[in-house]
């Protein structure tokens, strides 16, 4: 039945008896053999079909095996005749070789893992302090429009300050010491908290805010039973993004730092410069993106488990819940307890 | 209270919601104004041990919804511009638990259980867990869910019809003397919108509410409604009220009853002439957009 036989005013959906409604005649060379034919001529692969796993897994490792090969290509040979110089680029073996360095015993303030710790503790600190300021405000804000009228000015500067400028700022307001990092997170963070957190309690539908005023809701308890709740895995995604980003410029401001011993993936940076071992910043640039990897798999396994009314199947794709999961196996004698989590 | 309009005794008020000459326009005093309902008067009594169920049917944008946001005090469409909108003798202030709302979009909360989603309305009057459950799941029952099996489930899992049953249970739980209904089946496939109807009038017969019905479906209306209420086009005006024989029968036994659909034609005729004539078909002439 085509909408032409339809009764207006009635849109109901109800099949109904009409007589008329007979299927138009398809007239012939309409275009459908030529569709089938088409099909078959297109040189493309098929439009975003999944592909299966080791398709996927091979051509990941297809794009790494690239990567190695050229780094090994462009450094490879003797020191004169090389592409790029040691100093530019160290090879593959060189790098290697110096790992162990990064280990050694006698030197702690110079391991790669210390420093790590040491930058993320700055990142947590920081990043804690915007989330007690930024996530309370931003729901606020996201249910009074008068509050986000009001932090629209501090809102807007604060997600187009220039990080470089924003270095030299905390350096003059905060000097060296470790103050001066925490408050770079910060102020980096916050605004774009801020905002997000805003967005999120927008985002959620006014029908929820209707629905709860018509079961005798109050407008608090709209807030703390509705809106933050359904907010809060939107805030969550972005606090992911935003932590990732953070954990990438602290480095911006460990550089700055007069002094010895305090630490920090920056500081090794300083010491590869100094030292004209360059080895170190490979390591960093290969081993930071893992780091943060890890990171993010685990915030997102968090999530899973804080919101699963909304990821029920999803959480079974996250790798860090399905590893933890498997490694609590080992030593939990119950399995089904271990399957709850 | 919890019952804001359920008079003392204090009014002797026998109708449940009265409309006097209600209009509702947006923008009012604007170039860019638009007049949703114009004039539109009624009253429903109240009819002890009953409730009356009136389905408002029209064509699209004739202001069924805006009649039924005016009932429950929700914005933009509460206030109206003008006219009063009296519920229980008083005029509506804003929303509240005496007039529960479904919506055409299952607006579950999606955080909560079944059991947390029907509890909403009692959690926040601060009835305690236990007792607030037992309730819940009683009409969880009653609606036709599965106790030990839908209860825990989170809105995600449940298919339209479900969600659905969840909200008429959300909201007949806080036991409202008027239910607003928004299309609440429109989005459901014929079988499951027979079983729906059919739920409701079981249930409406145990709350013994005021229901106001927007549909666009006349089978819906007329098998549901005592009373149809017909919108013309926009702005809607109240063009007629229509008296129809209550639900005796099930909704897909009673729907193939040639008196019932005789019923269902002649509103149609109506509605067909509404769509295709020209505008002011039925409008009282004289209104003015300032």
């Amino acid at each position: 039945m085509t909408n032409a036989e339809k009764p207006p005013g009635d849109l109901s959906g109800f099949p109904q008896a009409s007589p008329g409604a007979v299927d138009p005649p398809v007239p012939e060379g309409s275009g459908v053999s030529e569709l089938v034919e088409q099909s078959g001529r297109d040189w493309l692969p098929e439009l975003r079909r999944p592909i299966p796993r080791w398709l996927t897994a091979l051509a990941g490792i297809a794009c790494v095996v690239i990567c190695l090969g050229l780094w090994w290509w462009a450094t490879a040979g003797a020191a004169e005749e090389r592409l790029l110089l040691y100093s530019q680029l160290p090879s593959i073996r060189e790098t290697i070789d110096y790992l162990p360095n990064l280990w050694d015993a006698a030197a702690p303030e110079r391991h790669l893992w210390y420093n790590t710790k040491v930058s993320l503790g700055r990142v947590l600190l920081g990043f804690s302090l915007a989330l007690c300021v930024g996530i309370p405000l931003g729901i606020a804000a996201g249910c009074f429009p008068v509050l986000q009228s009001a932090l629209a000015p501090l809102i807007l500067f604060g997600r187009n300050i220039p990080v470089a400028a924003l270095t030299a700022l905390v350096f003059a307001l905060f000097g060296t010491g470790e103050l001066q990092k925490v408050m770079f997170i910060f102020i980096a963070c916050v605004a774009f908290i801020l905002s997000d957190a805003i967005s999120a309690v927008q985002e959620v539908g006014q029908r929820y805010v209707e629905t709860a005023l018509t079961l005798g809701a109050s407008r608090l308890q709209i807030i703390v039973k509705v809106l933050v709740p359904l907010a809060m895995p939107m805030i969550f995604d972005s606090l992911r993004v935003l932590f990732g980003l953070a954990f990438g410029y602290i480095m911006l401001v460990e550089i700055i730092q007069e002094g010895q011993g305090a630490g920090g993936l920056g500081y090794l940076l300083n010491i590869a410069r100094r030292r004209s071992r360059p080895e170190i910043m490979v390591i960093i640039v290969l081993t930071i993106p893992v780091v943060a990897w890890l990171i993010d798999q685990l915030l997102y396994a968090v999530q899973c488990l804080l919101f699963r009314w909304k990821y029920g199947r999803e959480a079974e794709a996250s790798v860090v819940l399905r590893f933890s999961r498997s490694i609590l196996r080992l030593f939990w004698k119950n399995p089904d307890a271990v399957k709850s989590l | 209270m919890d019952f804001p309009f359920s008079g003392t005794g204090v009014m002797t008020q026998s109708n449940i919601v009265e409309f006097r000459s209600v209009t509702k326009t947006y923008n009012f005093g604007r170039p860019d104004a638009f007049t949703a309902i114009q004039q539109v008067s009624f009253t429903v009594e109240d009819l002890r041990d009953h409730g009356e169920f009136i389905s408002i049917l029209g064509p699209s944008g004739s202001g069924k919804s805006t009649i039924l946001r005016l009932l429950a005090g929700l914005d933009p469409q509460h206030p109206p511009t003008s006219g009063t909108v009296l519920v229980a003798g008083r005029p509506v202030t804003g929303p509240g638990a005496d007039r529960g709302m479904v919506f055409q979009d299952y607006t579950s909360f999606d955080h909560r259980t079944v059991l947390d989603n029907v509890a909403f309305g009692l959690e926040c009057r601060g009835v305690s867990k236990s007792e607030r459950y037992a309730k819940a799941r009683e009409w969880i029952a009653r609606v036709g869910l599965d106790v030990q099996a839908d209860a825990v489930k989170y809105p995600h899992e449940l298919s339209g019809g479900m969600r659905q049953r969840v909200a008429i249970a959300r909201t007949l739980i806080l036991h409202p003397r008027i239910i607003l209904m928004d299309e609440p089946f429109g989005a459901l496939d014929p079988h499951n919108r027979y079983q729906m109807q059919d739920l409701l009038v079981s249930l409406w017969r145990h709350v013994q509410a005021t229901v106001f019905f927007v549909t666009h479906s006349v089978e819906e209306a007329v098998y549901l409604g005592d009373r149809v209420f017909v919108l013309s086009r926009s702005p809607g005006t109240l063009l007629h009220q229509i008296a129809v024989p209550p639900p005796d029968r099930p909704a897909a036994e009673m729907q193939r009853d040639p008196a019932f659909q005789q019923k269902v034609f002649e509103i149609r005729d109506i509605l067909e002439q509404l769509e295709t004539s020209p505008r002011g078909s039925g409008n009282p002439a004289g209104f003015e957009r300032s």
